[in-house]
């Protein structure tokens, strides 16, 4: 056990994403893994990935997310997830959804370990969906999705909200809420990495876009019982840029951790495995090499790597400090958000990040969602 | 349980220690966890099918000074509950 900024590391990771393939049969424009540094040429082999599930064993990591490029490529896929099972780990699997058959569907249901599968659905209908992926993958997504019902596979549905669909979130929440009668959804929106960095014009949220997606987001979320959530997006904007433009209002001293880059905690509980099998702090800090599975030592680098120690200290570091926060009336109720965006846009994670700026999207005419005027403060 | 029973923890439970000895026993085909005390931990370390009631309580009374006079039926206790979870069995 170690102490780093007042917060106690564990002796270990207890969950770890492993991107198992490099590849994937769509090409989205706003995919955030292509062009990125986590865009490594080769995979590594099933002997390679198996053996370091023993090493996952050993250092009782309870839960792996198999990612990519698209996990389902992988003509050993069975066999990674029976050496998962082995090793006494649960897992959950990021996926596009369209090579999902009902024969796989079925063995995933079979492991009994399987906690979800995420599939992306941005549409409720064609049109919006396959604007920025490939024509026919919608189709192919349902179907994909029918099947993980069918075996009653937990299913999450992640919407990413960009230009094209930001009109069509009323009959998405009712094509996933009420058609496919799933018991919720998730968001989160294009954001400035991978491809999308060639294509943030045509395809990330304007000012206008975002002050609609929020007030849009939290109707729906309200219609429907809160069965929508979100980590980032316009969803989780909505909800803590209100929280914080409340406090502002009533002059509170601070929100709890607040003040300081404390955004995000996941250096504390996780780590990554990219494709080629270098290890990250996370997979969307992909530039970041730790060391390489099989080589170095999983709980030496959780343990002892310097970039790890880097990471989990800059919630110490204080917004005051930074010339991009000076006169921000929101610092003592701000968290300075994703160290991983704030490095594609400038260069550096432990700063905070320009696109989650309360202050920043309020001058450029950004509005906080109201009702009839007033703030929706109750979300 | 008797004390010549020698218990014997189901080898697809993964203890993992956390803070100040304390340890989260989770159950992979489950999905649940539980919180496990130092004392407890201890034992669960020892359910391997060698140690019957009687080692484990020897054992347990070189690590720790002053075990209260009725430690025996908490552990045994603690066992048992084990057991009942389809967490533990005992060797033959």
């Amino acid at each position: 056990m170690k102490d780093e900024g007042n917060i106690r590391v564990m002796k270990s990771p207890k969950t770890v994403e492993l991107s198992i393939t490099n590849r994937c049969n769509l090409r989205c424009i706003y995919c955030a893994h292509f062009t990125s540094d986590g865009d490594q040429g080769s995979d590594l082999s099933t002997a390679e990935w198996l053996k370091f599930f023993v090493e996952l064993n050993r250092s009782a990591v309870l839960d792996v997310t198999i990612s990519g490029g698209e996990p389902f490529m992988r003509d050993d896929l069975r066999e990674l997830i029976d050496g998962i099972v082995r090793n006494r780990m649960r897992f959950s699997i990021l996926s596009n959804g369209t090579l999902i058959t009902d024969e796989m569907a079925a063995y995933l249901a079979s492991t009994g370990r399987c906690d979800y599968v995420q599939v992306s659905i941005d549409g409720s209908y064609s049109g919006p969906h396959d604007a920025f992926r490939n024509n026919g993958s919608f189709d192919l997504v349902v179907a994909g999705l029918k099947h993980l019902q069918a075996h009653h596979l937990r299913v999450n549905v992640r919407v990413t909200i960009h230009r094209h669909n930001v009109q069509n979130l009323d009959a998405i929440a009712r094509f996933l809420l009420e058609d496919l009668n799933l018991p919720g959804f998730s968001t989160n929106a294009a954001s400035y990495a991978g491809l999308c960095r060639s294509y943030a014009d045509e395809v990330q949220l304007t000012v206008d876009d975002r002050s609609q997606a929020m007030e849009t987001l939290l109707r729906l979320n309200k219609q429907y019982n809160g069965r929508i959530s979100a980590s980032a997006g316009p969803l989780a904007e909505a909800k803590h840029w209100l929280e914080m433009e409340d406090a502002r209002t009533e002059n509170r001293a601070k929100l709890p951790n607040c003040g300081s880059l404390r955004s995000c905690g996941g250096v504390f509980s996780g780590m990554a495995v990219r494709a080629d099998g270098i290890m990250l702090p996370c997979s969307q800090m992909p530039h970041i090499e730790l060391g390489r599975i099989n080589q170095d030592h999983l709980v030496d680098v959780w343990l002892t790597h310097p970039e790890f120690k880097r990471l989990r200290e800059r919630r110490a570091i204080l917004l005051e400090d930074f010339d991009f926060c000076r006169q921000c009336d929101y610092i003592p109720y701000c968290r300075g958000n994703c160290p991983a965006l704030a490095y594609n846009i400038l260069g550096e994670e432990n700063h905070p990040s320009p696109d989650a700026c309360l202050k920043r999207f309020l001058e450029a005419g950004g509005r906080l969602p109201t009702n009839n005027g007033q703030l929706i403060i109750d979300n | 349980m008797k004390s010549d029973d020698r218990p014997l923890a189901d080898p697809m439970l993964v203890l993992r220690e956390e803070f100040d000895d304390w340890a989260i026993l989770f159950d992979p085909d489950t999905g649940d966890s539980f919180g496990v005390n130092p004392v407890s931990v201890f034992i669960f370390k020892h359910l391997d099918g060698r140690n019957t009631l009687d080692d484990i309580m020897h054992k347990l009374s070189v690590e720790c000074e002053d075990a209260p006079d009725d430690a025996e039926q908490y552990v045994a206790e603690f066992i048992d509950s084990l057991v009942q979870k389809g967490f533990a069995g005992f060797e033959q």
